[in-house]
């Protein structure tokens, strides 16, 4: 187990995107000295396979999180925002983008070795008695990967995407994880999922209208950490139907991202112990480091 | 002209501060001297320079050691209080220094209650007390270390004894009841004998000028010497909670028999000088301001004022020294600020670092919206930043960050937090400190202990992960090994031999072209 960089901090080129923003070589981001959260949360933000070694900071993305986790205990919880609304914050939206069309829904899903009790045929049945555009399915992608489940949504009538595999262990790490949902998320007006994710936080923060309907398909033998699925329903109930009030969500993801509140670069490489950028001067003008 | 009236203290001077304080002085007390008027007795050790600004020809000094005598140009009735003839021959009675020195060690103990009763013997009907009390429950007693008794303490004003008000309300009360009206009181900081801030009951319940008093009270409660907890800390908290009078180290009062007079002594001096409460900045402390957004967790409030801070020109001076007029009562931002950062309109954040040279205030949404009044001259920046980091440390407000409290590193992040890039080696070493408190040293103790159980966890972690590495390479190499022995991968090691060798003689082909 790793800590600083726990190897969940290049989860989706989470450290990538901060690195890039922090002015340094974002193809090979320094050690992060600490633990970053890497997925929207209704815990202590960490990764409950996370061993800790006491005095290792531990970066959450909200102050919910943070008071939440420092109420469990934990000590050196800072709160410095998602790498997500620190991409948006790099990459604003072109003026002249194309219009957006549709809906880019995301099937709810495990991780590598849990497996999803329930009915795609069921959820598909759902998205198209609802969505009225054209639709677009994000698969895990490990579903990508199994045909049939695929061939499932394809037959539907449904674009089937993936975002890319979130990468461990420094094995296999997809830095371009978070560019192509960002590109996804913001060809389409809404987002959907059958349960509250951090791909409908993003995706309200990157414009979309969210919704989250349909069969929440329990994992086999799902635990219910932190109350589960049933405390997501209960306490964030606003943020489920297949409409919901526009101006409550996008405070709501602006909140759970932290996006109010990120980090000047000098702040944030001084906290992760990352260098000073390098003084190349092409890259004060155009904000690349040439390799 | 010396008169011996009995029971005068032979070889003896109150005033070379060699046998308990100097006498009461300094410019704040000046400020009071418009007061005096008339014929005038100064009771007890005043200090030469302030019986010579008196502004009034006819004085007399009561002191009881023949030393001091010489020190005065005016009459000086040398003996015990209670020798003197008890004539109620003066305007008005000077007794700055308290009632605890105005006998000698040959009088019998009197109570504070008897004390003033003779002091007031010698007023005129009309006549008018200044009267200075040392508060024995003032930020300079409780977080002073045991002191050792001088010569002077043959008796020691004591808190034990009911003849001896305790408390402000108490001593206005008595003196009440002694039949004065008290015409003007002041809570005094950082002594008795020598205070160099004075607020006036006027002043202390003006809410809008706290920042100002709370300034001047922490430069004149500075430690010169070591003390239990730090008395700026806690004086700032009585302020707070409004106790800037009840914890005052002393209290003076002008008092009159008879109709009050009306006095031009000032509302308050600060800083030995007298101050005009409607010409002081208004507002709270800048490090008011901080502490109270860093215990909000209000990380963007804290990150702005920082920056407005450190951006303008008053980055030099300390926080505690400057006052912060911020437009709204309760913090930084209005509440729908926040929400207005939508993404529609791209998340308004600090700049990234591509356009981070286009200044630390960029991205900061009400920039420009406080306004800061220094109270002191300019400094280096980096050290006042630093010794605001030290007071985060020492105030226990170190634990927002997540790192070691170490006063450069969290300097460091401050900087930071404004955008500005700083290495902690970059940031210059505080002065030594002359004083220590001692509560600051257990808490030292502590986080020392924590930092490097810490630091053990951390060192046994980083051990573990050698061991594992240093298996995993072991591991490779043999596989690299035992690959390179295989058909294919001596196949392998011929071809990379083999385009070696073609680019070798490519590349002299390519010289011998050229040649020609």
């Amino acid at each position: 187990m790793e800590f600083g960089v726990h190897h969940a901090n290049h989860y989706y080129g989470h450290s990538h995107v901060l690195a890039r923003y922090c002015g340094l070589d974002d193809a090979e981001p320094p050690r992060i000295h600490g633990y970053l959260q890497h997925g929207w949360n209704i815990g202590d933000g960490m990764a409950p396979d996370h061993e800790y070694v006491p005095g290792i900071a531990k970066f959450v993305w909200s102050e919910r999180v943070r008071r939440r986790a420092w109420s469990l205990g934990r000590r050196e919880v800072y709160v410095v925002g998602a790498p997500w609304a620190y991409l948006l914050a790099l990459s604003p939206e072109p003026i002249d983008a194309p219009k957006r069309e549709g809906t880019i829904w995301y099937p709810f899903h495990g991780w590598e070795g849990q497996h999803i009790v329930g009915d795609h045929n069921g959820l598909i049945r759902e998205i198209r008695d609802t969505e009225t555009g054209p639709v677009t399915v994000c698969l895990y992608w490990q579903e990508f990967r199994d045909k049939r489940v695929r061939a499932l949504y394809e037959r539907a009538g449904f674009r089937v995407i993936s975002h890319g595999y979130r990468g461990g262990w420094w094995k296999d790490l997809d830095p371009g994880f978070l560019y192509r949902q960002l590109a996804e998320q913001r060809k389409h007006s809404r987002v959907a999922s059958n349960r509250l994710s951090s791909a409908i936080v993003y995706g309200t923060l990157a414009g979309c209208e969210p919704a989250v309907y349909g069969d929440p398909m329990q994992l086999e033998g799902e635990k219910s950490a932190f109350g589960g699925q049933a405390r997501i329903v209960r306490e964030w109930g606003a943020m489920h139907g297949t409409s919901i009030d526009l101006d409550y969500a996008r405070a709501l993801a602006t909140a759970e991202l932290g996006a109010d509140r990120l980090l000047p670069p000098a702040e944030l490489r001084r906290l992760f112990q990352w260098p000073a950028p390098q003084d190349v001067p092409d890259f004060e003008l155009t904000g690349v480091i040439p390799r | 002209m010396t008169t011996l009236i009995g029971g005068e203290m032979l070889a003896w001077s109150d005033l070379d501060g060699s046998h308990g304080p100097a006498p009461a002085g300094g410019d704040a007390l000046r400020s009071l001297l418009p007061a005096v008027s008339g014929r005038t007795l100064v009771a007890g050790p005043h200090s030469p320079q302030l019986v010579a600004a008196l502004p009034t020809t006819d004085v007399t000094v009561l002191i009881r050691g023949d030393l001091d005598a010489p020190a005065f140009d005016t009459p000086v009735l040398c003996g015990s209080l209670e020798k003197l003839e008890t004539l109620p021959a003066y305007d008005t009675v000077l007794a700055l220094d308290g009632l605890g020195r105005l006998h000698s060690a040959e009088a019998p103990p009197f109570t504070w209650d008897e004390t003033l009763t003779q002091l007031l013997a010698l007023l005129k009907p009309d006549g008018r007390l200044l009267l200075g009390h040392e508060n024995l429950f003032g930020v300079h007693r409780l977080t002073a270390l045991p002191p050792a008794p001088a010569d002077a303490d043959w008796t020691v004003p004591d808190d034990h004894d009911p003849a001896r008000p305790a408390g402000h309300p108490r001593l206005l009360a008595r003196l009440t009841a002694a039949g004065l009206r008290i015409s003007r009181d002041y809570a005094a900081y950082p002594s008795l004998t020598a205070p160099t801030v004075l607020l006036s009951e006027e002043a202390l319940a003006a809410p809008t000028v706290t920042g100002a008093l709370q300034a001047a009270v922490a430069t004149a409660l500075a430690p010169t010497a070591d003390t239990l907890a730090d008395p700026v800390r806690m004086a700032t908290a009585a302020f707070r909670h409004d106790l800037g009078a009840a914890l005052a180290p002393a209290w003076v009062v002008i008092a009159e028999r008879g109709t009050p007079q009306p006095t031009s002594t000032p509302d308050a001096v600060l800083d030995s000088a007298p101050a005009d409460l409607a010409e002081l900045p208004q507002g709270r402390t800048l490090a008011d301001h901080l502490l109270a957004a860093a215990q909000r967790r209000d990380l963007p409030a804290l990150r702005e004022l920082l920056t407005a801070w450190q951006s303008g020109p008053a980055a030099g001076v300390p926080a505690t020294q400057i006052v912060a007029a911020i437009p709204t009562p309760t913090g930084l931002l209005p509440p729908d600020t926040a929400d207005s950062v939508l993404p529609d309109t791209a998340p308004v954040a600090p700049t990234p670092a591509s356009a981070a040279s286009s200044g630390p205030a960029a991205g900061s949404p009400t920039g420009g919206r406080v306004a800061l009044s220094p109270l002191a001259p300019a400094g280096e920046p980096l050290q006042a930043l630093r010794a605001f980091a030290a007071e985060v440390i020492a105030g226990g407000y170190a634990h927002l960050w997540p790192i070691q409290a170490d006063e450069a590193e969290l300097t460091a992040v401050l900087a930071g937090m404004t955008g500005r890039e700083l290495e902690p080696g970059e940031v210059p070493a505080s002065p030594t400190p002359a004083t220590h408190s001692v509560g600051d040293l257990l808490a030292d103790r502590e986080r020392l202990t924590r930092e490097l159980s810490e630091a053990r966890a951390k060192h046994e972690w980083y051990e573990k992960m050698l061991l594992h590495r240093e298996a995993e390479l072991k591991r490779v190499r043999q596989m690299n090994a035992l690959l390179s022995a295989t058909v294919p991968g001596k196949a392998a090691a011929g071809l990379v031999g083999g385009l070696r060798a073609g680019k070798r003689a490519v590349r002299s082909v390519v010289r011998r072209t050229r040649g020609n």
